[in-house]
């Protein structure tokens, strides 16, 4: 049984930081809504007083075996019908879905069965009271409102009719689509040794998820040996900062010690400790590898989320004694984290080396430049910190009228940088409204450099971008100068002031 | 593993093996587009660069010349602790490009030096690295295009010339378009440069050119 909190997928999830391997669903934000973390954490709590093995799916949505609790509370829909009203109670929206599986159930949840026709199902997220009701709620698959039960042994069908665009990864979905298989039933159809040989660990993935099994074969046994990696904060640590911090660096440390035995981690448990001796737990699951990146992401959320003073306690907790990852399901690796066709993907080698740096001076201070539009030699290529998604800020299809023409400098100052022109007689080289040069460029100063000979210039090419925008409104006269050294500059004129943006050398 | 990284074709006469040792420091005098195309080639054959210590790397400039910004990463400002974030990047990457904030100190060196050989990395110094295998520099440039009041920069001619220690002793010297018009490295003739003071006015297209001048002297 899945429960799936649309208000609380939209508000903010915790970082799907987008690092390798981290196959998010679509439509999931990275700015952690601590709201959202609290009142989650509050809907856990909730569910857990009908079931106590509560499993965090992802913000927003987490999971519980049904069987056991549904016979208590008589049946399925009886159950699902008290967890959301439990969970309204919160002030939160709910849906839940109930299935074999945990991929079909959570599917039922987000209600997206195709087969469908009537118009009210379609937004099976308002929970006006009547609908709560159980006696509303048809045990049958057609029933309307939040709750959709998939009665057993019939997973396989409801799972048939669902899209292939329903898969976690777009990617394969899309090549899918083009490939003609357009159901999850399409892709079920074919025989799974075929499917593995042409799409990879990927394909076997979604060939698995599609035939109603788990994404991937679950190890049959815990592991043996103590795999849990922790640390402890003495003094104990009362922000979240330090914590998340250490987080990274403990999932790293985690993931070395299963990689050396062949293994990666699909469910890890964060357990925190506080000084006065609360403990907060919660299973986090991903199918694919859980980054360092991520399971920082989901500490940080499950620490937002246990500020919540429940019992009226204070402040003074003393804050965080000792941080444990265990991880709760292991696999063997199949070199999951590897793309299939030509997309750069950030090796481990590559991505420890970044995020010590990042341990040394900061998130920010590692980026991968994103080449994308825009009419500044700067602006073309967009800044991104190291295990953010990479997207251009700017798009390239748009003609970009105004773009200098030619090779691109070799030195673009990130900010430009002040100089003096002026001309043969000393006098200050200006620009008029109507793009009218006062005299020949002669002598370039550069923010306190002695002065360059001009031996050749160019220009002015008028620039005006967002004049319908008072704020962001630029007006600017570029030049191309040519100094006696041999060097080649690109400067502009804005607001009286001459700015070099760039260099040629 | 190939004893060297790649460099593009035009540059490999300059380097004793026709590619970057691995595991040698090479150095450039100053950071300019000559840095950035000796990163291209590797870095289009699959390899990671780094970019540390220069905020100012026209990245679109090397993307242009072969660079894959999707294996790159920048370290703008490596603070007084550069010594042990490029040791880190060597870690990651098989070719890293350092502008050293300052000058480094002899033990400094010889630890990054041991971490390159242990890690089968190239490193690339944009300025002084005594001891470095293979040293370049641009002694002479000239770009073509601009004139006086019209035009635009199209091409740069350069003189680049290459020695070091050992089998790089012998002095190297290579004419070279640094960059192209396509914005790519190709050979050039001592005889293209124009003269440093004397406006490039008899490029070819000179004469459409010479109508946009009317326009911006009125």
């Amino acid at each position: 049984m899945v429960l799936c909190c649309p208000g609380l997928c939209d508000l903010g999830a915790p970082g799907d930081l987008g690092a390798p391997g981290d196959l998010g669903a679509p439509g999931r934000l990275a700015a952690p809504g601590s709201h959202a973390a609290e009142l989650f954490e509050q809907v856990i709590a909730a569910v857990t007083g009908f079931c106590p093995k509560v499993e965090a799916v992802e913000p927003g949505v987490c999971a519980f075996g049904a069987r056991g609790p549904a016979r208590y509370f008589g049946g399925e829909t009886a159950l699902a019908g008290q967890v959301i009203a439990a969970v309204t109670e919160l002030g939160v929206e709910s849906r839940v879905g109930v299935a074999d599986g945990l991929f079909a159930a959570l599917l039922a949840a987000r209600g997206t069965d195709p087969a469908r026709t009537h118009p009210a199902r379609t937004d099976p997220a308002r929970t006006d009271p009547a609908r709560t009701d159980p006696a509303r709620t048809d045990p049958a698959r057609t029933g309307p409102g939040p709750v959709l039960v998939i009665p057993p042994g019939r997973t396989t069908e409801f799972l048939a009719r669902q899209p292939v665009s329903v898969l976690a990864d777009q990617d394969l979905a899309g090549l899918l689509t083009r490939l003609g298989l357009r159901t999850l039933g399409d892709l079920a159809a074919l025989p799974a040794g075929d499917v593995v040989g042409r799409f990879g660990p990927a394909g076997e993935a979604a060939h698995r998820l599609a035939s109603g099994l788990g994404s991937r074969p679950l190890a049959a046994a815990a592991p043996a040996e103590d795999l849990s990696v922790a640390r402890e904060f003495d003094p104990p640590e009362p922000l979240a900062e330090p914590v998340v911090f250490a987080a990274k660096t403990l999932a790293e440390r985690m993931h070395d010690g299963l990689a050396a035995r062949g293994l990666i981690c699909v469910r890890v448990q964060v357990q925190a400790t506080r000084a006065d001796g609360r403990e907060s737990r919660r299973l986090w699951r991903h199918d694919g590898l859980l980054s360092a990146a991520g399971v920082a992401g989901r500490v940080r959320w499950q620490l937002d989320g246990w500020r919540v003073p429940d019992d009226g306690a204070d402040a003074s907790d003393g804050g965080i004694a000792v941080l444990r990852l265990v991880p709760d399901q292991v696999v063997r690796a199949t070199g999951y984290q590897l793309a299939l066709w030509g997309e750069a993907m950030v090796s481990e080698r590559v991505a420890r080396a970044a995020m010590r740096v990042q341990a040394m001076l900061g998130h920010e201070a590692v980026l991968r430049p994103v080449p994308g539009g825009g009419r500044d030699f700067g602006e073309r290529i967009t800044l991104v910190p190291f295990g953010e998604k990479t997207e251009p800020r700017l798009a390239a299809d748009p003609p970009w009228p105004g773009r200098v023409m030619g090779p691109a400098p070799g030195v673009v100052y990130p900010f430009a940088r002040e100089a003096d022109v002026t001309d043969g007689a000393g006098a200050a080289v200006t620009v008029t409204g109507r793009c009218v040069v006062s005299a020949a460029p002669a002598w370039l100063a550069v923010d306190g450099e002695s002065p360059r000979r001009v031996t050749g210039w160019a220009g002015p090419w008028p620039l005006s971008e967002r004049w319908w925008d008072p704020v962001a409104a630029r007006r600017r006269a570029r030049f191309q100068l040519l100094t006696g050294d041999g060097w080649a500059w690109l400067a502009a004129v804005q607001d009286g002031r001459w700015l070099i943006e760039a260099g040629y050398r | 593993m190939l004893p060297v990284l790649p460099v593009l074709p035009v540059l490999r006469g300059l380097l004793p093996r026709g590619g970057l040792a691995r595991g040698s420091v090479v150095t450039v005098a100053e950071f300019g587009v000559l840095a950035l195309a000796l990163l291209a080639a590797a870095s289009a054959a699959g390899a990671w660069c780094g970019i540390a210590g220069i905020p100012e790397a026209g990245v679109l400039a090397a993307v242009g010349l072969g660079l894959d910004a999707e294996r790159t990463l920048l370290v703008p400002d490596p603070g007084d602790a550069w010594p042990q974030v490029v040791a880190s990047l060597i870690d990651g990457c098989e070719l890293v490009l350092l502008r050293p904030p300052g000058r480094a100190p002899a033990q400094v060196r010889q630890r990054l030096e041991a971490a390159l050989r242990r890690g089968r990395s190239v490193l690339l110094v944009a300025g002084d690295w005594p001891g470095a295998q293979v040293r370049l520099r641009v002694v002479t440039q000239g770009w073509t295009g601009l004139g006086d009041g019209y035009g635009r920069l199209r091409a740069c001619c350069a003189e680049v010339v290459a020695d070091g220690r050992g089998e790089a002793a012998m002095t190297r010297t290579r004419w070279l378009w640094l960059p192209d018009e396509d914005g790519g490295v190709t050979v050039a003739d001592p005889a293209d440069i124009p003269a440093a003071d004397r406006p490039a006015a008899d490029i070819p297209a000179a004469d459409t050119i010479r109508r946009l001048r009317v326009v911006n002297a009125g």
